[in-house]
């Protein structure tokens, strides 16, 4: 199961396939891995496919967008081959299209790969592993998370200002010029109050002993296993695979040169 | 580096990070419409990129708030871990280009050894971290497969959309914070105090 990988190693595991995708420009390449993505999505979580496809819904939007703006607008490089369709003033080539939709694909990946890690990892063991595997300063690590607690006291804040504001009959504000002092109407009361919490928090965490030695022992041991590795493995190693089909049929395209 | 910064300080850029991951969803909003106009022309991403600026508000008013090296490029990273934390799907992406963007803002800090915190350092900083950034989305979404004139056109968007969001914005923000006496425990607010008691004098 995907959830008990180490974040740490998840982490690098979703992030370089994501770099590497990036130097692709064929259709074939991106369309497998993303396929390999949801095989493991739905085979190795939890995830129910409604709430997938609900938060997927986003990254289908930019990904369409992205690839209209590639077909119509790719250069030279990338827009060989014969007219495919006409719209507007824009000419479409099957370059082009191509292009498009293996752009398109790729932020598809990208969006897979990012939900296959948010839907599968805890925020707090996140922290933790960054503190324990790659050796972020215990001070950065408590501090983000201290930080990051007061979410939910933001979000409670910023309805007692609008509340207050409504009570006193402060209107939606009209223009560009009402915009900015709504705007500041609303941020200068939440980022004060926020700085204030930066600061009572850290007094409260120093006087009970916080200190910033790496030295230290922890509640939660995260530790990276075999099996850590052998999901990285198999993240890499089917991109590398994909990878090497596609050159052996003959669809691989790095930055708009065949192979 | 992180010796010499206080635990305040830390969580006060990680606080920076929410409430600006907060603040960019309303954003957002206004982005989507931009889209949904520019759409049918195949022009949707531009919509993104006229608020793009609000990401690098952040690390350059951390930047000036706090003065000291290293400032800028942390505040981001810790803006996108936050963006991690609080559960957004682009999540581990973010993380990577918050890296690129942070250290696009740090260098222009670099370059005048962490001690001139003027507007036009922090427009200049605001601008390397558009160029930066934009490079980086050059190869990562394949933006680089597109006509000339429309790279052109949409880094002059993006740097337009940082100078003034993150650089003048950011800047008249972090001064009204300074007035409204919060930062006195910072490198800003105890500029400002300076420069209270020189007019006082």
């Amino acid at each position: 199961m995907i959830s008990s990988i180490n974040p740490s190693m998840k982490m690098v595991a979703v992030l370089l396939p994501g770099i590497l995708l990036g130097l692709t420009y064929d259709v074939f390449t991106p369309l497998m891995y993303f396929i390999f993505i949801l095989i493991v999505t739905f085979s190795m979580t939890h995830i129910s496919i409604l709430r997938w496809l609900k938060l997927f819904s986003p990254f289908l939007m930019l990904a369409v967008s992205f690839a209209w703006m590639t077909m119509l607008y790719a250069n030279q490089t990338f827009s060989g081959g014969q007219e495919m369709f006409r719209f507007w003033l824009f000419e479409v080539t099957s370059g082009s299209f191509q292009t498009g939709v293996s752009v398109g694909l790729r932020s598809l990946c990208f969006g897979a790969l990012s939900l296959l890690f948010i839907l599968t990892t805890d925020s707090t063991k996140l922290m933790l592993s960054f503190m324990q595997q790659f050796k972020l300063p215990p001070k950065i690590t408590y501090g983000i998370l201290a930080g990051y607690r007061f979410l939910p006291v933001f979000q409670h804040e910023l309805q007692t200002l609008r509340q207050a504001h409504r009570i006193r009959g402060v209107s939606r504000a009209r223009g560009i010029k009402g915009s900015v002092n709504q705007f500041r109407r609303y941020a200068i009361p939440l980022l004060a109050s926020g700085i204030r919490k930066a600061e009572r928090v850290s007094i409260a965490m120093e006087s009970k002993g916080f200190t910033d030695d790496a030295d230290r022992t922890h509640y939660h041991n995260m530790t990276v296993k075999k099996r850590d590795w052998l999901f990285l493995v198999l993240m890499i190693g089917v991109l590398i695979a994909v990878f090497v089909l596609s050159y052996y049929f003959g669809y691989l395209q790095i930055f708009g040169r065949q192979f | 580096m992180t010796k010499n910064w206080r635990l305040k300080e830390i969580v006060l850029m990680s606080i920076l990070g929410v409430v600006f991951g907060v603040i960019y969803l309303v954003f957002f909003i206004v982005g989507e419409g931009m889209r949904n106009i520019l759409a049918p022309f195949g022009l949707a991403p531009f919509g993104y990129e006229i608020i793009y600026g609000v990401w690098f508000i952040a690390p350059i008013m951390a930047a000036y708030i706090l003065r000291k090296p290293g400032v800028a490029f942390t505040a981001e990273c810790i803006a996108g871990v936050v963006e991690v934390l609080l559960g957004s799907a682009a999540g581990p992406g973010l993380l990577l280009s918050a890296a690129i963007q942070g250290a696009g803002a740090e260098t222009v800090f670099s370059l005048t050894a962490w001690k001139d915190y003027r507007l036009r350092i922090l427009i200049l900083s605001g601008i390397s971290t558009a160029v930066i950034s934009f490079a980086w989305h050059l190869y990562s979404a394949g933006m680089i497969a597109l006509a000339p004139w429309l790279i052109v056109s949409t880094l002059a968007v993006r740097i337009i959309s940082a100078a003034l969001i993150s650089g003048v914005l950011g800047k008249w923000l972090s001064d009204q914070l300074a007035k409204t006496g919060v930062l006195r425990g910072y490198a800003l607010g105890k500029a400002w105090q300076r420069k209270r008691k020189h007019a006082s004098a």
